[in-house]
């Protein structure tokens, strides 16, 4: 059995599900109150993160805590393919790394502007919002050159990875900070495209994206 | 420093996007001078620059999801043309047809040398450049537009300036000469859209990248140093009354439209297709369903469906019946129309409106009846909506539009040469029992509709599920009554004597009242009534509306009673 210990509106907790939904892994919620509860600081919840933080992941008596260790680990053991975490690659792995720092600190910025904003906390929005453009503009130059040379997705492969997973939550979820992607043309691309991903699903805040055309199926709600 | 806002609006067009930012099925943010506009590529290859914002909540459209050949706002699910941007269908409101002149703001769009170009004023002078060209990448930069093209020529050689903003010259480090134009956002804000002749290879992508790139770092050091100018305030001009209201009135019968035969062929035996392209544009926008009237070159006036899909305003396509005892409609398209004839059409006007809260939609054709209900099983197969269509035909020769109707595959049965009791079992397979949300449309010959209609009943039916739409009213009009009619609102009394209409004697008097086939078919004389019996003569109202009396056609339908008062 898995279960998710979960807040509805963070992005962190929100690239777990998208993985949970996109690889169809059943499992189960504990919802966890953070705002304005803060029952992430509860004597109970830090029995199983001392962290306090989210999201934690319980897959058969083995406990993960934050987003991009649940990811790593959902992709180990239930992608049979290799596809999403592929480790073997060395020319594409480090690479995967790096963009789990890029998405903790994309966090770090866009996201703790995000929930300055949604929930009062204290955040200097100026300098978080100027931090999470530079990090969009590197991501727009690293995408637009990727369409160039026929890579989609974060690293190279056919394949979407971890990592894509990993850095799309705080990127699509960056206007609630005030961070605007109007001038990352390049990124609001590769966001369709991650929509697009089977098994893709929303949150608040978050739309799903046109069919793409080469694959718009005549017989979608057919029955 | 140099042009002010409003000199800059007239100035001229402004490169908004890159070619390539636009694949299909994306909608691109985009911004000129403060105004932020959704820009899409159609399906067919259209670019779309609109306003950013749904007509209806303001909501941005560049949120919404590009199907191809509409733009669906994420917000509550209106849906707007390619094109014309006019407004097809609102989800709130699945029964009516009323979006039919909302129409969201459009600005002027070309598409040159690897760029987009928008214009924000319809003034602009035509844009004289080349048509080749390779987009570098966008390099956006918070900076006022003029420093930015200040600093662009400061470290250039060999400059030709391209006002108002652009300039072509080979600039320090960079791998080669290109044409750079500003693209003014806001009033600190612009983007450098450089431009090659011919597409390089990515190692001199990188460098002009990184060459701008230090540019911009550069210029941004200098404005944070500078007290910038706040931003444009953008303007929303409100949009016409006309624009953003449910007409009050139907499409009245004028000719409004030219248009030109572009295409005529054989679409069946004894059908002929036809293809009314626009003299220039394209056409107003229609929904499915819709009709237009043709007024033909001896004076006649005929009205046939349009069979296009979403999004398709490049031409109507209409389909026309040679009818064995034609009163000279039919006969003139097929004898004397000919390619390149100019004719005149009325406006769409749509009294057939299709449903898209089914959860299942039957489509029941007759013959050329198809042609309204291909509309619709287009843009239902357009939005992934469930449907079957069955079409009933003498024969496959017989049948009109046979290739169109390939494409929607297997979700069409075709149903050849069967006689009245094959038929009728035909349709009793079908439609089956009626299940929650099931929606039925039929149009064919008098008969066949009768019969469907009266299946459709006995299996449990109800009137609201089953939608039809008769080519005529085939029904002898009793004109013996006489009566008098109130209009409520234009506060006037008029007898109607036997043997003329309610419309006619209204017109006599000075009424402008709308009308098309005036012989109770089609629906636009649609007339609400607030106090009489009614007798109803029409084949357009189902039996319920019929029962309920509050709505009546004025071209055919008279009084039970001595008195009529119409909302007129």
């Amino acid at each position: 059995m898995v279960t998710l210990y979960d807040f509805e509106l963070s992005a962190n907790c929100y690239s777990v599900r998208l993985m949970l939904s996109i690889l169809g892994v059943h499992y189960e919620t504990v919802s966890v109150d953070i705002y304005p509860g803060s029952d992430n600081r509860s004597e109970w919840f830090g029995k199983l993160n001392p962290e306090g933080t989210l999201p934690v992941l319980v897959d058969g008596g083995y406990i993960i805590s934050d987003a991009n260790p649940c990811l790593i680990h959902l992709a180990g053991k239930y992608d049979d393919t290799d596809r999403w975490h592929p480790i073997q690659d060395w020319m594409v792995y480090p690479l995967m790394l790096g963009w789990f720092d890029f998405a903790r600190r994309l966090t770090a910025s866009a996201g703790v502007a995000r929930t300055g904003v949604a929930f009062g906390w204290n955040a200097d929005l100026p300098a978080l919002q100027a931090e999470a453009h530079r990090l969009l503009r590197r991501l727009d130059e690293h995408l637009w050159f990727g369409e160039k040379q026929g890579r989609d997705w974060l690293v190279a492969g056919e394949h979407p990875t971890i990592a894509d997973i990993a850095v799309f939550p705080d990127v699509v979820l960056s206007e609630e900070g005030g961070v605007s992607r109007q001038d990352y043309p390049a990124v609001r691309r590769w966001l369709d495209r991650v929509r697009r991903i089977p098994g893709f699903v929303v949150m608040s805040g978050v739309f799903p994206a046109a069919p793409e055309r080469s694959t718009v199926p005549l017989d979608l709600r057919r029955s | 420093m140099g042009l002010g806002v409003a000199e800059l609006r007239q100035a001229a067009w402004y490169p908004v996007a890159s070619s390539d930012d636009l694949p299909f099925r994306h909608v691109y943010h985009g911004q000129l001078l403060g105004q932020e506009l959704a820009i899409w590529r159609a399906d067919d290859g259209y670019v779309n620059i609109w306003e950013n914002r749904c007509l209806h909540r303001g909501v941005r459209l560049s949120i919404g999801i590009n199907d191809g050949a509409e733009l669906k706002c994420q917000y509550h699910g209106w849906r707007y043309a390619n094109r014309t941007a006019g407004c097809t269908y609102i989800p709130a409101h699945p029964a009516d047809a009323p979006a039919r002149r909302i129409t969201n703001r459009t600005y002027p769009v070309k598409e040159r040398f690897g760029l987009v170009w928008a214009a924000l004023s319809a003034d602009a002078p035509e844009m004289d450049v080349a048509e080749a060209g390779f987009a570098l990448r966008p390099m956006p930069v918070n900076a006022l537009p003029e420093m930015v093209l200040s600093a662009l020529v400061a470290r250039g050689e060999a400059v030709t300036q391209l006002p108002p903003l652009g300039a072509a010259l080979v600039l320090a480090g960079a791998p080669g000469r290109a044409t750079y134009f500003v693209q003014p956002v806001d009033s600190a804000r612009a983007v450098i859209r450089g431009v090659l002749d011919a597409e390089p290879d990515v190692d001199t992508l990188m460098a002009f990248n990184a060459v701008l790139a230090r540019l911009r770092d550069a210029v941004e050091a200098e404005a944070r140093a500078i007290e910038l100018p706040d931003p444009i305030v953008p303007r929303y001009e409100p949009v016409s009354v006309e624009l953003a209201t449910m007409p009050d009135r139907v499409i009245g019968r004028q000719a409004t439209v030219r248009v030109m035969v572009r295409r005529r062929w054989q679409a069946a035996l004894d059908v002929t297709g036809i293809e009314l392209a626009p003299l220039s544009g394209h056409l107003p926008t229609f929904q499915p369903g819709a009709h237009i009237d043709l007024h033909l070159p001896n004076g006649l006036v005929r009205q046939y469906s349009i069979t296009n899909g979403p999004g398709d305003l490049t031409g109507y396509t209409i389909a026309v019946k040679r009818e064995a005892g034609s009163r000279g409609g039919s006969a003139a398209i097929a004898e004397t129309l000919r390619e390149g004839d100019v004719l005149a059409v009325s406006e769409p006007r749509n009294n057939f409106p299709l449903r898209r809260d089914a959860v299942r939609t039957t489509f029941i054709a007759g013959g050329i009846g198809l042609t309204p209900l291909l509309s619709m099983a287009r843009a239902l197969q357009r939005q992934g909506l469930a449907f079957d269509f069955h079409a009933f035909a003498r024969s496959a020769e017989h049948l009109p539009l046979g290739p169109e109707l390939e494409a929607l595959g297997d979700r069409v049965s075709r149903h050849f040469g069967l006689g009245p009791p094959e038929t009728a079992e035909a349709i009793r397979q079908v439609l089956g029992a009626h299940s929650f949300a099931r929606h039925v449309y039929i149009c064919g010959p008098g008969p066949m509709l009768e019969l469907a209609r009266g299946i459709a009943s006995e299996l449990g039916w109800p009137d609201e599920a089953v939608h039809y739409e008769y080519f005529k009213n085939t029904h002898e009009i009793d004109t013996s009554s006489s009566f008098t009619v109130e209009l409520a609102r234009s506060a006037l009394s008029l007898t109607v004597p036997a043997g003329r209409s309610i419309l006619e004697v209204m017109r006599e008097n000075g009424i402008e009242a709308p009308s098309s086939c005036e012989q109770g078919a089609c629906g636009t004389c649609l007339t609400r009534v607030l106090e009489g019996e009614i007798d109803h003569q029409d084949v357009y109202l189902n039996g319920t509306e019929k029962a309920a009396g509050n709505v009546m056609m004025t071209c055919v339908s008279r009084a039970k009673s001595a008195r009529l008062v119409l909302d007129i």
